[in-house]
């Protein structure tokens, strides 16, 4: 009895084997071509949202709260159904991709971060929105959005994202502290070096400024940061990866060095704990994305209300200055259908359109136009705002390449710039084996 | 039909539905990340080209620099966690073998961490060991202990912070295992060995630990391949750094899988860890085997 049971049970496995082997060599998935985008020839409105039901997958970023406000005032108005599905960064990116890659077309909007668009361009994950712009021109204010924004979703010529959410790097600081200590803001970077030095009373628990440094995407971006400012690149004219420049080298040792006034714990910082430690008091300076400026006013969140001030980031003595741009986009899934795709569009038409906007960034939005940027009644709420359309007008979005390899550029700065801050790998070392990792895993 | 539900029918019938649950869920994927280790094969490829490379995927991992320096790490990382989780494990489960109340309740408490995600644990930890507003680092600064960048930040000192985590997790589970093997053993040897005088560290290290050897191996081998596949408490503290001083192997299958989307170079990757386990999971049955004899 036990031989047939074992006969049995074999010729099982020999079954599954094959229809395995069999399921495995059948192609995976059929293969991208360009999406057939036939948006009908007349503007639609928001009409066409009838009946339709949307997913928008959002980071969990500040704007997320203007999401939570203005998408059931757009349910209202339009008649459709947008289900809000919040995700942190790391599992956005994963789960879009995983949308992509299956065709499940699970998600109708997304945000695209600003480094995605290359990726995401050249995959064909995201619908080209050209079309749809070019027939509803007349609404759309398009001179209105300020030029830099346009980085966010834009790939060698297409529109793979809208501009959503603009952000500036910029440099926060407490006003009390640089009064107490006869300290100017800083203009240049080697200013900034100075006064974070002059700053810094360890024994009192006062550091000169907040900076990222944990393994992974916060200190490689915070590094590329600094690659800007002192008006370096990471790519060569033809695109090739350039990671480990002598200039770059040196500019790796200054970021190295900002780390002696930045409290112990810096490099274990993530965006969040560099917020805490810059909002709890103990830091006077931090560059950061000037979408967290208004929440240093909010007494529930903030023990500095009232002693911070912004300018913009400083960049190298000498240097015709540029100031780092980064943000979000939206996009529409190239797997959507038709009808949900123009619903999609109209939505993304709403929300950026000068009317909406004003609302999106009393709720923590980020702004994308000049109109809004400009407007009184934001100015006077929002004092900082000329500062951010400075640092808008001299933006540089692709400081951080927007190209389909940005990952493995990120990752491999993630793990190398980290070695080298906690002393593991030199300077040299460290870019070294980081563009070689890049190189290995160039595609 | 009634005879058909008698003997050797009754079994195929009733197995199949497992058979087909296995095959689906085991063995499909199984024989797919096989298949796909000997491509190239990117996830995000737009064309979703794959060509057939043979075994390079593999020679790849044996020459990639990072992988040899993951197996250390995990390495140290096993040889830790196990180390110390044995030895803990064994300490308390003599100190809390007697029915007392007060040990009936200390061992409930100590399975708490038992009970709690990993990534949860991993979470509250980096919080606990954070070293500007951790409550580990505060407590050990005001005892004069200079905690530099914190626990999880500092070269020397993340293995130890996160084997120490994983340790507080596991620890009780040991504790269990072999409380069930000191329950299980016989009276008469102690009893002899009392009669002839010997000491309570005689009794242990003669009577009590040879007796337990079962229990130990079978101990040492579940832990031993649960702490080979550690994965989420990395994730949710370190993320692998500082530098690669953490990374061990899975984390890094994860970071070519699901960062660069390399699936062929992953899959090669993960069946080098699953022929790891493997080996000692055969072990493991050999010896629960002998055991029943």
């Amino acid at each position: 009895m036990h031989h047939n049971l074992w006969k049995f049970l074999n010729l099982i496995i020999v079954g599954v084997v094959l229809v395995g082997l069999i399921g495995c060599t059948a192609p995976v998935a059929p293969a991208a071509t360009a999406p057939e985008t036939a948006p009908p020839a007349v503007a639609a409105g928001l009409d066409a949202c009838q009946g339709q039901s949307l997913v928008l997958a959002s980071m969990t970023d500040q704007y997320v709260a203007a999401f939570r406000v203005l998408v059931p005032k757009f349910e209202e108005a339009s008649g459709a159904k947008v289900t809000l599905d919040e995700l942190g960064y790391v599992d956005l990116y994963q789960k879009l991709i995983a949308d992509f890659v299956g065709h499940t077309g699970n998600y109708d909007l997304m945000t695209v971060d600003i480094v995605w668009s290359g990726e995401f361009g050249q995959n064909l994950y995201t619908l080209p929105l050209d079309d749809f712009m070019a027939r509803d021109k007349a609404e759309l204010q398009l001179d209105d959005i300020l030029p830099v924004a346009w980085t966010l979703g834009e790939w060698q010529g297409t529109h793979v994202a809208y501009p959503l959410a603009g952000y500036a790097n910029v440099l926060n600081y407490r006003k009390d502290l640089l009064e107490q200590a006869g300290i100017q803001p800083p203009t240049t970077q080697e200013e900034l070096t100075a006064a974070a030095q002059a700053l810094t009373d360890a024994d009192a628990g006062v550091y000169g400024i907040a900076l990222l440094g944990a393994k992974g995407p916060a200190v490689a971006q915070d590094y590329m940061a600094w690659v800007q400012q002192y008006g370096s690149r990471l790519l060569d004219d033809e695109g090739n990866p350039t990671l480990n420049t002598p200039e770059n080298v040196e500019i790796l040792q200054h970021f190295g060095d900002l780390f002696s006034y930045a409290p112990a714990g810096a490099t274990d910082y993530w965006w969040d704990q560099r917020e805490t430690a810059f909002r709890s008091g103990n830091v006077a300076m931090m560059e950061g994305w000037s979408i967290a400026r208004a929440g240093y006013e909010n007494p529930d969140i903030s023990s500095v209300v009232g002693n911070v001030d912004l300018t913009v980031a400083p960049v190298k003595e000498g240097m015709e200055p540029q100031f780092g741009f980064g943000g979000w986009g939206i996009g529409i899934n190239a797997d959507s259908t038709p009808e949900q795709q123009e619903c999609a569009w109209q939505f993304i038409k709403w929300v950026t359109s000068p009317e909406i906007q004003k609302e999106w960034l009393r709720n923590d939005g980020a702004p994308i136009r000049r109109s809004t940027m400009t407007d009184p009644e934001i100015v006077a709420e929002y004092p900082w705002m000329p500062i951010l359309l400075e640092s808008f007008e001299k933006g540089d979005g692709d400081y951080r390449p927007r190209i389909p390899q940005y990952s493995i550029i990120q990752d491999a700065l993630g793990t190398h710039v980290n070695a080298f801050l906690v002393g593991q790998e030199t300077a040299e070392q460290a870019l070294e084996a980081a563009q070689k990792q890049v190189e290995d895993n160039w595609q | 039909m009634r005879r058909a539900l008698r003997g050797e029918g009754a079994y195929l019938l009733m197995l199949l539905p497992l058979l087909v649950f296995v095959a689906a869920i085991a063995i499909y994927p199984l024989l797919f990340s096989f298949r796909i280790s000997l491509f190239k094969y990117r996830l995000t490829d737009p064309n979703q080209v794959q060509t057939f490379v043979g075994l390079d995927n593999y020679l790849r991992a044996f020459q990639d620099p990072i992988v040899l320096t993951s197996i250390q790490v995990t390495l140290i990382y096993v040889a830790g966690t196990v180390l110390l989780e044995m030895s803990l494990g064994l300490a308390l489960a003599l100190l809390l073998a007697s029915e007392a109340r007060l040990m009936r309740g200390a061992r409930s408490l100590l399975l708490l961490p038992m009970a709690l995600p990993p990534l949860v644990v991993g979470l509250v930890w980096k919080s606990l060991y954070n070293a500007d507003f951790g409550v580990i680092p505060y407590y050990l600064k005001a005892l004069g202990i200079d905690v530099g960048r914190g626990p999880l930040a500092e070269l020397n000192w993340a293995m130890l912070a996160v084997i120490l985590i994983d340790v507080w997790q596991w620890t009780p589970l040991l504790m269990i295992i072999f409380l069930a093997g000191l329950k299980g053993l016989p009276l008469e040897p102690y009893e002899a060995a009392f009669a002839d005088g010997a000491t309570r560290w005689q009794r242990f290290v003669h009577i009590t630990l040879p007796l337990l050897k079962p229990t130990l191996l079978v101990a040492l081998l579940l832990r031993t391949m649960q702490s080979f596949k550690v994965f989420d408490v990395i994730y949710a503290t370190t993320g692998g750094g500082p530098g690669s001083a953490t990374t061990v192997l899975n984390f890094h299958i994860y970071t070519v899988g699901m960062t660069f989307f390399d699936m062929g170079y992953a899959a090669a990757l993960a069946n080098v860890l699953l022929v790891i386990i493997a080996i000692l999971s055969a072990l493991y049955i050999i010896i629960l085997e002998r055991q029943q004899l």
